[in-house]
Parts: C-alpha cells; sequence; structure tokens
C-alpha cells in the first residue's frame, strides 16, 4: 500500500507531477472541486450505456468530418469530371459531387473516412433513438428530468437535420432527388410556401446556392448546436445524478455503482474505443452511399429505389401512404398541398408529442413529486403500451419508406404494399397497445404470484393422499399459510433457483459458470471478511431477500 | 399407374421436343435423343418423391431399357448412382453454362442459322399461339409481323417464350432451348416477319461508357435502378433487374421494347449510345465495390439494415458484457 | 475531515476512503480482486490485457503499412490493379481490430484486475432550503429595485423598445439578405410557342424518331433547356389502339399519336418516368404515384392528386423537308408540386 505524501511533502513538491499539481492549486484551488468528480458514483446498469453510443459516435464524426472538410468542396459550379473513376469520366458535375468522387478514389484513404463518417451518423441516431427508448419506457423523464428530455428530444430532430443535410452535400442524383422533394415539402407550407422555398434555395430549384447553404449549417451552426446541447444534457446529468432502478443501495435519496475513477472512467474510455472500432471495422468492411453508382444529380433523371437513409424513412413512408387529398379553391383559388399533412405537420405534432409527454403523463397521473427511481415497463402498463403504439405506427410509416424494396424482394404488388402500410397505420398502433397491456398485466402478476408462492424449485412431492405438488421456495418470510409476505417493491423478481444465487459471488461466464479454485476462494472470503471489519463499521445495506440486482 | 412422364414433377416444362423432326438424327441418336426427351421432362428427378410401397409394387420403369428387378439393396444403390448422375450432370450443366455464357459470341458464330429447322421449331413450340402465318391468334398470343428476329431472341433466350402462362407480362425463367434452335427460329421469324434484326458484332463501346451511363440514368435507371437492380412497377409488374443480361439481350431489349419496357428505335438511341449504355451496365457489373461488401448496391434501405442489425446489435453485446457482474 | 497529522500515517486508500466520505461516498464493498499477489489467475488476468493491447499495436503497424504501401487507385476489371477493392476492407479491418483490441483490453482491465467496488453515493438533490431560496430572491428583488425598473415606466418601455428593435434587426439582415420574390417562375416554364423539342444531346426530334411503344425524355431546345429543372417533358408515342382522352380545353395538345407531358411529378417533384408502354401507366419511383396516359395522364393511384401537365405540341418542316416537333405553346398549368398561391 502506497501511502498518502505527508503534509510537508504538500508543502515542497519534489516530483514535476506534484510540482504541477501544486501550481494548479495553488492558482485555481480546485482539489476539492476535483476529488467530488473523481468520487462521483455513476450506477452499473447496461441500459445506461445507449446515450454514451451516442456521445462517441459523434465524437467520431466530429473526427472524421474535420478530415472530409479539407478536400470537400460544397459549389454547385460545373466541372467535367476527370478524375480516376472511369464510368464518369466526362461527365459534367458539380464541384461538391466532383470532389466527393474525388475523396473516394483519389484520396488515399479518403473513402474509409467518407464511410465511417456516414455509418457513425447512421449509428448516432440509432444510438440516440434506443436512448430515448430507455428512458421513456423507464419513466426516467419524469420530475425533475423534464428538461434533460427535452434537450434530448431536440438533440434528435437536430441528428436528422443534421444527417440530412449531410447526405445530400455530394450533389448525387440520389440526395438530389431527396432535395427536390424537401424543396417541394417547403412550398407546401401555405401561404408562404413559395417564398420560404425560394429564400432556402436561392432561386427556382435547384439553384445554384442550395448545397453551400447546407454545407455551412452541416459543418458550423447544427454541429454548434448539438455539440452545447449535449454539454448541457451531461450537465443536467451531473447535476441531477443518474436515475436508478430500486435495489439495495439504489434508493431516492442514495445512488449505489462505481465512483468515476478509475474503474468507471477504464471502462467508459473503453467503450469509446468499442464502439469507434465497431464503426471502423463497418465503414471498411460495408460499402455506404455509393455516389459514384448514382451519378450526379440531373433534374430529368431519377433511379427507381430512390429512398432516404433510415431516419428519414418514416417520412418518406407516410408521404407515400398519403391519399391523394389536395385542398383546392380554398378561399377561392389558394391550395394546401398533399405533401403538407404528411411532412410538415406530422412531425410536428410527433415532436410536439414527445416534448409534451412528461406533462401530459404528470397531469393524467396527478404525480408532480420528484422521482430518482426508474420504473420496471410492466409496472405502468399505460405508459409502455402508449409507447408501443407509437413505435408501431413509426415502424409502419418506415416500412412504407422502403415499400418498393420489399415489394421486389419479397414479390409483392407495389399497390398492395401501400394499402397495407394505409391499413396498419390506422389498426396497427391500436392492436399493439392491447397487446402489450395485456402482456404488461401478465408479467406483473407472474411477479406477485411468484413473490406469493415462492419459486419453482422443480421438485415434485406426493402427498399422503396421492396427490402430487410441486415445492415452492419461498422468498422471505411467510405467513402461516405459506404465503410470503415480502411486497414487490419495483425490482426484478427472481424467476428461477439459479437466480437466487446472484447475491453472493455466483459469477456466471459467458458458456460456463466461473468457479474459482478453493485456496483462492478462502482466501477472497477471509479478505472479505477483513475489509468489511475495516470500512463497515455501521450497518451496510441489507441485501433484500432475492433481489436480483 | 403412374408412367414416368406424368409423375414428373409439374413444374417440368409445357412443350417437349419431338426426335421424330430431329432431320439430321440417326436411329441411335432419336433413341437418345428420346432417353434425353424424357429425363428432360422429369427434370425434377420423381424418385425420392415417391411412396416405397408404390414403389415396390410398381418398378421404375423407362421406356427403353430393361425392367430393373433386382433385390432391394441393388436399387437403393441404383438410386444412389442416379442421385449422383443427376448431381454430376448438374454440376456439369453449371460448368457448360458457364462456359458458354462467357463465350456467348463465340459459340454464336459456331452454325449458321438453318431457316427450315427454324420453321419446324417454330411449328412445334410457338404455333399454337403466333398462328401458322405468325398472324396471331385470338386471344392466345400477338401477331409478330413486323416485330422483328430481334425480340424473337429476346424472348427465347430469356426464357419468357414459350409462356408459362398466357399475358404480358411474362417472368424471367431458364430457357429450354440451345443457343443454335433460338437461332434457327429468330432467322425464321425475321424471313417471315421482317422488323428489327438481331444485331451481330460487338456490342460494347467502352469508349463512350460515360455517356452511356448519361443515358442509362435518363433513360434506363427510372425502372432498373442505378444499379440495374430493377424495380416493382404498378400492380405486380416489375422492371427485371439486369445481372443476367447479356451484350445481346440488353441490346435486342432496347431496339424491341419487350413486355411493358418502352421501345427505343434507333433514330432515338442511335447503336453508338445503345453500345454505350451496353458499356456502361456491363462495366458496373463487373466492376468491384471499392469501399467493401456492396450490401447489394441498393442503397439506404440495406445500410439501415445493417446499422441496426450489426452496429446497434454489435454494441447491445458490447454494452451488456460491460455491464454484466464480475 | 482528518487533520493532516491523521492523513499522514492514513495509506493513499485509507485517505481515498476518508476523501469519499467527504463528498458523501460511502464505499460498500471493496475487494482487491486477487487478494494473494503474483498468483497465476491474476498473471494470466494481465496477460491478456497485455495481449489486447499489443495486438493493438500491431494492428494499428498493420494499418499504417496497408496505408501506405497498398495501391488503392481504381481501375475498371482488366485495366489495371485491383488491389482497391480490399483497401478500404482491409484498413477498416485493420483499424477496427486495433481500436476495438485496447477498447476490450481496458474493460478487461477494469473487470479483472481493478478492485471490485460498490460504493452509495447521496444524492442531495432537490430545490434548496427555503433560507436559501428567500436570500436569493430577496437578492434579486433588491438588484430590480435599485435599477428603478418598476417606477421609471417611461424608461421600462424606451428600453423595451430598443430591446424590439434591435431583436429584429437581425432577422431583417438574414431575412432580407435571402429572399426571393417567387414572382411568376413557378408558373412558367422554357416552354412557349414554337420551341424546338430536342433529345439531351440536343438533336431535334421529329415525327420519325420514336417507335409505337417509345418513349423519351425531351426539353426545350434554348440555352438552358436541358438543365432547368421544371422543364424535362415525356414524349409518348402512343401503341396502336391506345387513344388518349384529353382534359377538357386541351384537345389537340397531341401530334399523331404523340403526346408530350410533363415528367414532374405534380406531387413532391420526382421525374415521373416509370412507363409501362402496354398499360399506358407512368409511376413515379418517390411516393409511387401512378398516372395513367391513356386517360389524359390523371393519377389513378397514390399521393398524386392533378394530372400531369400537357404540353402541346406541332410538327414544323424545314428548308431541308424534314420535319420536327416543336411546343405549340405553354405548358397550362404549373409544373411539379402544389404550392398555395396556385391556380
Amino acid at each position: 500500500m502506497t501511502a498518502t505524501p505527508t503534509a510537508a511533502q504538500f508543502e515542497k513538491p519534489r516530483t514535476v507531477l506534484g510540482k504541477s499539481g501544486k501550481a494548479l492549486e495553488d492558482r485555481l484551488g480546485i482539489a476539492g472541486g476535483i476529488r467530488k468528480q473523481l468520487n462521483k458514483v455513476f450506477p452499473d446498469h447496461w441500459s445506461f450505456m445507449m446515450g454514451e453510443i451516442a456521445l462517441y459516435s459523434f465524437i467520431v464524426l466530429l473526427l472524421t468530418g474535420t478530415y472530409l472538410s479539407f478536400f470537400f468542396d460544397a459549389s454547385m459550379g460545373e466541372v467535367k469530371y476527370e478524375g480516376s473513376y472511369t464510368p464518369l469520366r466526362g461527365v459534367e458535375m458539380s464541384r461538391a459531387y466532383a470532389s466527393t468522387l474525388h475523396i473516394s478514389f483519389d484520396v488515399r484513404g479518403g473513402l474509409i473516412m467518407r464511410q465511417i463518417h456516414h455509418w457513425a451518423a447512421l449509428l448516432f441516431i440509432a444510438a440516440m433513438t434506443i436512448h430515448m427508448f430507455r428512458i421513456f419506457f423507464t419513466g426516467a423523464f419524469r420530475k425533475p428530468r423534464e428538461l434533460n428530455w427535452f434537450i434530448g428530444i431536440t438533440l434528435l430532430t437536430l441528428g436528422v437535420v443534421e444527417g440530412f443535410a449531410g447526405y445530400s452535400l455530394p450533389d448525387d442524383l440520389l440526395s438530389g432527388t431527396g432535395l427536390r422533394i424537401a424543396d417541394a415539402i417547403m412550398l407546401s407550407i401555405p401561404v408562404i410556401g413559395s417564398w420560404v422555398s425560394f429564400l432556402v434555395v436561392g432561386a427556382e430549384f435547384p439553384g445554384t446556392e442550395i448545397v453551400g447553404r447546407l454545407y455551412i449549417l452541416h459543418v458550423l451552426l447544427i454541429p454548434a448546436l448539438i455539440l452545447g446541447l449535449i454539454g448541457a444534457h451531461l450537465a443536467l446529468v451531473v447535476k441531477q445524478k443518474h436515475t436508478t432502478f430500486p435495489g439495495p443501495g439504489n434508493t431516492e435519496t442514495t445512488v449505489k455503482g462505481e465512483r468515476i475513477y478509475p474503474i468507471y472512467a477504464a471502462k467508459a474510455g473503453g467503450f469509446f474505443f468499442l464502439v469507434f472500432g465497431v464503426l471502423a471495422g463497418i465503414g471498411g468492411l460495408a460499402q455506404i452511399n455509393p455516389i459514384w453508382l448514382y451519378g450526379p444529380y440531373n433534374a430529368a433523371q431519377v433511379s427507381s429505389g430512390s429512398q432516404p437513409d433510415w431516419y428519414m424513412a418514416f417520412l418518406d413512408g407516410s408521404t407515400r401512404l398519403m391519399p391523394s387529398w389536395e385542398t383546392h379553391h380554398l378561399f377561392g383559388h389558394y391550395t394546401i398541398a398533399a405533401l403538407f399533412w404528411p411532412t410538415i405537420v406530422l412531425p410536428t405534432v410527433l415532436i410536439a408529442l414527445a416534448l409534451a409527454y412528461p406533462f401530459i403523463e404528470a397531469r393524467l397521473t396527478h404525480d408532480h413529486a420528484p422521482h430518482n427511481l426508474l420504473q420496471r415497463p410492466r409496472d405502468v402498463p399505460v405508459r409502455t403500451s402508449l409507447g408501443a403504439m407509437a413505435i408501431t405506427f413509426v415502424m409502419v410509416l418506415f416500412i412504407s419508406g422502403g415499400n418498393d424494396v420489399v415489394a421486389k424482394a419479397f414479390d409483392i404488388s407495389l399497390n398492395a404494399m401501400t394499402w397495407w402500410g394505409r391499413i396498419a397505420m390506422l389498426f396497427g398502433p391500436p392492436i399493439a397497445y392491447l397487446i402489450t397491456y395485456r402482456i404488461c398485466l401478465g408479467l406483473q402478476r407472474h411477479d406477485r404470484e411468484v413473490l406469493e408462492h415462492g419459486i419453482e424449485t422443480g421438485i415434485i412431492k406426493r402427498l399422503p393422499s396421492g396427490e402430487f405438488i410441486e415445492i415452492h421456495q419461498p422468498l422471505g418470510p411467510v405467513d402461516s399459510h405459506g404465503h410470503g409476505l415480502l411486497e414487490y417493491a419495483g425490482a426484478p423478481v427472481p424467476k428461477r433457483m439459479n437466480k437466487l444465487g446472484s447475491v453472493g459471488r455466483a459469477v456466471k461466464g459467458f458458456f460456463r459458470p466461473v468457479v474459482e479454485k478453493a485456496e483462492i476462494q478462502e482466501a477472497i472470503e477471509a479478505a472479505e471478511a477483513e475489509h468489511a471489519e475495516r470500512t463497515q463499521p455501521a450497518e451496510r445495506p441489507s441485501v433484500g431477500a432475492g433481489i436480483d440486482d | 399407374m403412374n408412367t414416368p412422364r406424368n409423375r414428373c414433377a409439374n413444374n417440368a416444362p409445357r412443350f417437349r421436343r419431338d426426335p421424330k423432326t430431329m432431320s439430321d438424327g440417326s436411329e441411335q441418336a432419336r433413341d437418345d435423343a428420346e432417353i434425353a426427351a424424357v429425363d428432360f421432362q422429369c427434370a425434377v428427378p420423381v424418385t425420392g418423391a415417391e411412396d416405397d410401397d408404390e414403389r415396390a409394387e410398381q418398378p421404375r420403369r423407362r421406356r427403353d431399357r430393361p425392367t430393373p428387378s433386382g433385390p432391394v439393396s441393388r436399387r437403393s444403390y441404383r438410386r444412389v448412382t442416379n442421385a449422383f448422375v443427376v448431381l454430376l450432370g448438374l454440376f456439369m450443366m453449371g460448368g457448360i453454362y458457364s462456359l458458354l455464357a462467357s463465350a456467348s459470341s463465340a459459340q454464336q458464330t459456331a452454325r449458321q442459322p438453318d431457316v427450315a429447322r427454324g420453321r419446324q421449331l417454330f411449328e412445334i413450340s410457338c404455333i399454337t399461339c403466333h398462328g401458322a402465318n405468325l398472324q396471331g391468334v385470338n386471344s392466345r398470343g400477338p401477331s409478330l409481323i413486323g416485330t422483328g428476329g430481334a425480340a424473337t431472341y429476346f424472348q427465347m433466350t430469356t426464357g419468357r417464350m414459350p409462356a408459362a402462362q398466357q399475358g404480358p407480362d411474362q417472368a424471367r425463367k431458364p430457357t429450354t432451348f440451345t443457343a443454335d434452335e433460338i437461332n434457327d427460329i429468330v432467322a425464321f421469324v425475321q424471313s417471315v416477319a421482317g422488323g428489327p434484326e438481331k444485331p451481330t458484332g460487338d456490342l460494347r463501346n467502352d469508349a463512350a461508357m460515360s455517356e452511356g451511363g448519361e443515358l442509362f440514368r435518363l433513360n434506363c435507371a427510372s425502372c432498373h435502378n442505378f444499379a440495374g437492380k430493377g424495380a416493382p412497377l404498378s400492380a405486380g409488374k416489375i422492371a427485371p433487374g439486369l445481372n443476367d443480361a447479356t451484350d445481346l439481350v440488353l441490346y435486342t431489349a432496347m431496339l424491341t421494347g419487350p413486355e411493358n419496357m418502352p421501345v427505343f428505335s434507333n433514330n432515338q438511341l442511335t447503336p453508338d449510345q445503345k453500345k454505350a449504355i451496353i458499356s456502361y451496365i456491363q462495366s458496373l457489373k463487373s466492376m468491384k465495390d471499392p469501399g467493401g461488401l456492396g450490401l447489394d448496391r441498393i442503397g439506404p434501405v440495406s445500410e439501415g439494415l445493417v446499422i441496426w442489425v450489426v452496429g446497434v446489435g454489435l454494441l447491445m453485446g458490447v454494452i451488456l458484457w460491460i455491464g454484466a457482474k464480475s | 475531515m482528518p487533520t493532516t497529522d491523521e492523513l499522514d500515517g492514513m495509506t493513499a486508500e485509507e485517505a481515498m476512503f476518508a476523501g469519499a466520505n467527504q463528498d458523501g461516498v460511502q464505499i460498500v464493498h471493496r475487494r482487491d480482486r486477487f487478494p494473494i499477489p503474483g498468483s497465476k489467475v491474476e498473471k494470466r488476468a494481465e496477460f491478456a490485457v497485455s495481449l489486447a493491447f499489443a495486438i493493438s499495436f500491431l494492428a494499428a503497424i498493420g494499418f499504417i503499412i496497408v496505408f501506405i504501401a497498398v495501391p488503392f487507385e481504381f481501375h475498371m476489371p482488366g485495366k489495371g490493379s485491383q488491389t482497391f477493392a480490399i483497401y478500404t476492407p482491409l484498413l477498416g479491418a485493420l483499424l477496427g481490430i486495433s481500436l476495438l483490441a485496447v477498447g476490450v483490453g481496458a474493460v478487461l482491465w477494469a473487470k479483472w484486475l481493478m478492485p471490485e467496488e460498490e460504493a452509495v453515493q447521496d444524492r442531495h438533490d432537490g430545490a434548496s432550503p427555503v433560507e436559501e431560496q428567500m436570500l436569493t430572491s430577496a437578492t434579486l428583488i433588491s438588484g430590480l429595485e435599485d435599477t428603478g425598473l418598476a417606477r421609471r415606466s417611461l424608461l421600462k418601455s424606451s428600453l423595451g423598445l430598443a430591446g424590439l428593435g434591435l431583436g429584429i434587426v437581425p432577422l431583417v439582415a438574414l431575412v432580407g439578405g435571402l429572399i426571393k420574390k417567387p414572382g411568376r417562375q413557378l408558373q412558367t416554364t422554357l416552354w412557349t410557342t414554337g420551341v424546338p423539342v430536342v433529345f439531351s444531346n440536343g438533336a431535334r426530334v421529329g415525327p420519325g424518331d420514336l417507335q409505337a411503344g417509345g418513349i423519351a425524355t425531351v426539353f426545350p431546345g434554348v440555352p438552358g433547356g436541358t438543365t432547368a429543372a421544371d422543364s424535362p417533358t415525356l414524349l409518348i408515342r402512343l401503341r396502336p389502339g391506345q387513344v388518349v382522352r384529353p382534359r377538357r380545353g386541351q384537345a389537340g395538345f397531341g401530334w399523331g399519336d404523340y403526346v408530350a407531358f410533363s415528367k414532374i411529378c405534380t406531387h413532391a417533384g420526382c421525374p415521373a418516368s416509370l412507363y409501362e408502354q402496354q398499360t399506358g401507366r407512368l409511376l413515379c419511383p418517390c411516393h409511387q404515384s401512378q398516372f395513367l396516359v391513356t386517360e389524359d395522364a390523371r393519377p389513378v393511384f397514390g399521393p398524386a392528386t392533378r394530372a400531369l401537365p400537357k404540353l402541346p405540341i406541332t410538327v414544323q418542316k424545314t428548308d431541308d423537308g424534314s420535319t420536327y416537333f416543336i411546343a405549340a405553346g405553354p405548358y397550362r398549368e404549373s409544373i411539379g408540386p402544389a404550392y398555395w398561391e396556385r391556380r
């Protein structure tokens, strides 16, 4: 054991580290503050790491994006391509497209940077989405964390806009088709649509400015906003501390886990490399956005199977499913385009509902108390079912966004796919609600049953009367009828006998149980006993009966 | 009573080459051809599908072969060897097919087309729907007058003709004719009906490949997709993928506008432009993907699938591992 | 807080406990993974973690070698080295292995070699004590009183005006710089009476150029005609027997068995160009609106509501005796997607 430096050593440090530490401390006086952060306890649950995936993808995006900006030329000026990709040589194209080809074919290592960047963008939004699901289904958005829920929804929205702006930059035929639709969406806004379109595009579509404008949005404005909001998001997590599932040590007033330094930091740092590594692997092994196959944008050309990236697909789907309802001759001779409803109104409503949800729920449940403990989805069947309903709705739109690919792959009529989508969009969500609700109730009931009657042991006993019964292992004290007295406390209830061992040191390996050698096991126990004596004079939070944490 | 013929799986081709019409067949060749024809009909070996009891009572018969009557062990031995022979045959067919496909232009000049033989083949396989004078048969098949040998070549090479069922939407399927036979029919139709001729010579224009690409994206990609993957059209019709299409098939398709595909006349797309388009399509198909796995080159849909299944899937595994108690 | 003398006598771990206590953190469970130092199991664990880092190093070296040494230039098959096809995958695999190995190493280090620990921290959150709140609000109120804003209404309203004015300035500056008057640009195209109909390469189109069942994308033969986004037009030659029922007021817009419709979908502006020559259907690949050419490009399925605008065409005889198509007039309807002022 290393001894702490003595007070005298602090006065006159000898080592370089000590000297610089003292220099800093003399000027800033931050020793206490830093120790507080190093000692901060972060709860340990796998589902708390989804947001980190998004954070790390964003860092990868910043790194690779900066590299790409050294080569990309966000100009719509026309050039004749003379690079090394033969099938396009001699074709007239914008500088944006030509420079993207240049990055892909004539910059050493440029293609893998492009591909990691694009894959990271897809992962960034996917990770934000699953992180949002976790927050939603466990009730982590409740008071006092509504503000962080807002920031999260804003980040997700900004991420989608950022992604769209990014994949539109190369000015290829696929993204150009997407931009054409985006212009049509702007045109569809009542009253000011055509003015908005001309303001953004700078002329009648496509003009000569849109790529340059999207570029500055993509590399400066939106990333700066995202970065700032991520900072606020994390600062709030630090200030309010992480929510936890109920369990020993995890209560409304305490949080249990590992201190940031060093264990949690090592895990989180390693996790960053794991996320980056997965992205680098996919980025090199799987081709993404092969713009050389799509060709340069040309308003007269189009390819079948033109889809947006996955996070925009639900808007494409809603547009495909929309019946041909257009308002003509409004107030004499004005028009509300069919496009307005599925592409402006629908996403606005979805975002507004998401933002308002914490307040809607608080209003309906009359629950205005602050909550630091998470709920299991089954314990809040209405919210869980509403979530399942929303996911089903968006999934139907999402599938419809690729319904031509589905139709081609499975030899289904395109028109039938459209009708399937229209029907499923209406009837799928309520069905999902009902099914989820019943599943939640069933799971709840099973938890109560185990608490009351104990765990099925698999041991069958024959009574003197001839009756066969299965022996149940009670989880805690029982009353005179053998019924458990434990109350359900919102924590997972062990359902199998082998779960009961998990309170101690029953480590499960991936394929086989990990058993340590007898002498080591003894040493561990001895050390543990000694340690407990030393560090735990007071009561250690008792481990609740059978609670598998 | 099951005879080999009606025991054939019902996906066997509808027509059958009649050996008697083969002008140059000797007696032995005719016999072989007949056997081949029977074998051909039973493209799916029926032995496995049969009930064992039934087989015991009704030994398998072949017209010109001695009826096998050995012990059971010998039959099963035969079954194994049959299966082996079939496998070997399939294997060799595959090999021969790939050889033919790669050397199709060399193979085309192997033999001069024979109009008379083409007529004979037409009268067996096509006459029912297209009529004796190619004038078409009401409610069965359209007139072929003016369609030309190019259309005949396309329809038969891609297996669309003879049709599996009537209607304007014929799906690609393996052809049942040899290249020589198709050429004979093509020559016959051309001689009677006139129309766009099947082109000859080199159908590539590599020098104008990028111009071909522009024309491809303007005229073809809207249905066949930028990477030639095809797409669904309205109400169940499809524009097929171009993966299997040879130069000649692409050329004749543009020239004749089969099924629902528009016609691209030589005034609209000159032969040089058509060849440039072919150069572009074939170079795209033969080109290696520089960025790793091509994900079938269908764009964002497969990319979205990969990030959710592989990317998110892997990282879910990672967080379960990191979060697991140790 | 322990005194310096007490701290002088403590090990680092003991002092850490004291510090954690200071921060409201109770370390309820802490144990070295390997109570017997230098055991075989510990060495094996340490070796495994080191192995991960070593693998990372080797993969990084491999990445550098591949990056520098492998030819990456693109070539068509048979036209040169094909190593570009493995260049990016190799880079990805090596970089991926290198990064993953560091990550795995770090996590294993934490899981295998660092002490097992469970700490409980008090949350200390929620609202501040009421006294604290009262002091803060008093400070705010007193400050407001010092400014006298509540009393000096003239000051208040004039400051409000200044804020309002300056708030609008950036908005005006931004919008004022960006705004463009749409004018009649959305209603008009380059097609006017007498404009020649040309192919994408500028060649003029005559009645003999398409065969029955043919379709061509044609452009106005004026400068910029082949690149203007609202001008691509589909020239269709109908099959024998196909008749187009013209919409009201537009009889005679076709010429012979030729008809011309805007290629730009009336729904979202994609080129609607998947033409089925036998059924006469046109499909838009973006949102699958379907138009029936034989009913004058009326939408029959999908989200589009308006028929494709029809271009009146006729022929013109040139001096050398050949005939070519020209536009007999502009489009009568707006091209492409709908907007508020569209009639």
